[in-house]
């Protein structure tokens, strides 16, 4: 067919010059598979915020100490929530069926005999382990009597035995943290990488009452987790506290809260939104840099269009029509696009593969790139490399032998 | 049979137009070997890309065959470019990084149907310029002498009944020019229409005859008696070498 045989002309000349055709992919690639991996990205980051979210108890309602939206973290320099503040919720607020407070400091010396590590410690109540269904493996939980005397007692995370005690039963022994001796009462069971992406078994639970007066030696708390009775009840209860906390804090409107809740559907809601804008911002950047592509294209195809009006001349004058030309130039343009954006999906699927091995970055793969990029790669194609192929048509066979 | 009535050409408009071509008359029978001669500035360049239908006069008709070609739109005069002229040019004009044998199926690749036989054809037509041995040679290793003849063979593969030659030997030494030149007189020999554009005296004597162009017009048209025989001359210039 006569077309074919024109447009396999545009093809002769690309594998003739092949840096001249690769230079014209060069941005094409780029773009794309810079467009495959934060797709990928996203997706993956998505779905991993997703699952974590998922974890979070549905009943639950976290009062965190310091200001602030959404799925922050309690600011351990704001010394305004207190252990009144939980004594008022218990009281005043309807539906909840569990409540506990905790003041948590991060990376404490802790040692036993000549081993020793930084921690983290939780003085917790003795909801603690009911409410973040985190059972013992071994020994007791921290108990009311434990509370109530100030007892120098603790429960550890696995980790933080094995660097303590190595394969030894913890158990009747005695560590320090800081200062102050405890005597172990009980192991946690493993629970892994925490919602945060953190170590949770490097950690030590004490009672309330013994962190906040003998280690921390402070009259405030990190937060207070209130778990309702049914999820109904949860929206109710959230602005109810609000108000309750605002009441005691001599907080009027204007003024920015000192203390944040939050719930389930928050967090998600939060997560979400987080990781869609970054992934938005990130895919317009990746258009963009496909759009440079696209123009880099399309300039090295005017220049290339002009430094080949001699071989266009030559070929009108052999019998070549104006549409010939066209298409030539048209197959040259869409051939580049094709290939650039097909290798650019396949480089971006193999980085996409290679990231989480070599960074804690988490990608998820997606057959999209594969699928858009051929209609994508038409109208790429054509978007730039009409102007240019018309320029060659329209080239004037006398002009062009010049 | 080409017939051409009264054509102009000129470039720019209105006033500031430059006259090229002022009304040239002249009628070319089939099978006729003529030179149109003239110095630079001539317009024997714009008078062969006319005849070539690259070009359209401004005034004037241009017949080929009986069909006025002034008429014709761009499609129309690319198919008969392509079906009824073989060009020549004093550049060459190959495909760079492209071998001899695809060179000189360029042309059949804008042919309405192309031929199972292209390649066989192409290589007759080489072998016929005597580039039987450098068929699958790229332009840059030949040289200007080889390169003018394989756009010979380019020029003759659509069996074209009409050579249009724009100073073929301009850019070649005496014995490579003399071997082009001899080439045309076998293709006149085999019946072809053969016009060569040129400014030497030497080159167009070759010719049975020659019209004279002066200032965009005809100045002259005559008739060679005896042509110079380019074989006999190229017979005589290796035997000087061999003395």
């Amino acid at each position: 067919m006569k077309f074919l045989r024109i447009a396999s002309e545009g093809m002769r000349a690309l594998s003739a010059h092949k840096l001249r055709s690769f230079l014209m992919m060069a941005g094409t690639i780029v773009g794309v598979a810079l467009l495959t991996v934060i797709m990928s990205v996203g997706k993956g980051t998505e779905q991993k915020v997703m699952k974590r979210v998922d974890t979070w108890p549905i009943r639950v309602i976290k009062v965190n100490a310091g200001g602030g939206k959404g799925y922050t973290r309690p600011q351990a320099s704001v010394a305004t929530l207190k252990l009144e503040d939980a004594d008022a919720i218990r009281d005043r607020i309807q539906g909840w069926d569990l409540i506990c407070c905790v003041a948590e400091k991060r990376d404490l010396p802790t040692k036993a005999g000549d081993r020793q590590c930084q921690a983290d410690v939780f003085a917790v109540e003795p909801t603690y382990c009911e409410m973040q269904n985190w059972p013992v493996e071994e020994g007791e939980e921290i108990g009311a009597e434990d509370v109530r005397t100030m007892a120098r007692v603790c429960v550890l995370g696995t980790t933080l035995v094995k660097t303590l005690f190595g394969e030894d039963n913890p158990i009747g022994n005695h560590i320090w943290i800081g200062k102050v001796q405890f005597r172990v009462v009980g192991v946690l069971k493993t629970r892994g990488i925490g919602p945060g992406g953190t170590e949770s078994d490097n950690r030590a639970l004490i009672p309330l009452t013994t962190g906040l007066r003998r280690l921390f030696n402070q009259n405030y708390i990190s937060y207070i987790r209130v778990r309702m009775k049914t999820v109904h009840d949860v929206p109710g209860a959230v602005r109810k506290i609000g108000q309750l906390l605002r009441e005691r804090h001599h907080i009027t409107p204007p003024e920015t809260d000192d203390f944040s809740i939050v719930t389930a559907s928050e967090v998600a809601e939060v997560a979400r939104g987080i990781s869609r804008t970054l992934t938005a911002v990130l895919i317009a950047l990746a258009g963009l840099s496909l759009l440079v592509g696209g123009v880099v294209m399309m300039n090295i195809l005017l220049i290339s269009v002009a430094e080949r009006t001699k071989e266009i001349g030559l070929r009108r004058a052999l019998g070549a029509t104006q549409q010939a030309i066209l298409v030539q130039f048209l197959t040259e343009a869409l051939s580049v696009t094709l290939v650039g954006m097909i290798l650019g999906a396949a480089l971006g699927w193999s980085v996409s593969v290679a990231l989480p091995r070599f960074t804690p970055v988490i990608t998820e793969r997606s057959w999209e790139p594969f699928a858009l990029v051929i209609p994508f790669a038409l109208v790429f194609g054509v978007a730039f490399g009409v102007h240019p192929a018309r320029r060659a048509a329209r080239l004037h066979p006398v002009e062009a032998l010049r | 049979m080409i017939e051409l009535e009264a054509i102009e050409k000129a470039y720019g408009s209105g006033s500031a137009a430059a006259l090229v071509l002022g009304g040239i008359s002249f009628r070319i029978e089939s099978g006729e070997h003529v030179a149109i001669m003239g110095a630079s500035g001539s317009g024997k360049t714009t008078l062969l890309n006319i005849l070539g239908c690259l070009d359209k006069p401004t005034a004037g008709h241009c017949r080929l065959e009986c069909t006025d070609v002034v008429n014709l739109d761009d499609d129309a005069l690319s198919h008969l470019r392509n079906h009824k002229i073989g060009f020549v040019f004093q550049m060459f004009h190959l495909l760079e990084r492209t071998r001899a044998i695809r060179n000189v199926t360029l042309p059949l690749i804008y042919s309405d149907e192309y031929p199972e036989d292209a390649e066989e054809r192409a290589k007759k037509a080489l072998a016929a310029v005597g580039l039987a041995d450098r068929m699958y040679y790229k332009p840059s290793e030949l040289s200007g002498g080889q390169q003018q003849r394989v756009a010979i063979a380019r020029a003759l593969i659509t069996d074209p009944a009409i050579i249009l030659a724009d100073e073929p030997t301009g850019n070649l030494d005496r014995k490579s020019g003399l071997e082009v030149l001899a080439i045309f007189k076998h293709l006149h020999q085999q019946g072809r229409t053969i016009i060569m554009v040129t400014h030497d005296q030497n080159v167009a004597e070759h010719a049975s005859r020659i019209l004279l162009l002066k200032d965009g017009v005809i100045a002259g048209d005559r008739a060679v008696t005896d042509p110079r025989d380019a074989e006999a001359e190229l017979a005589a210039l290796s035997k000087e070498d061999d003395r």
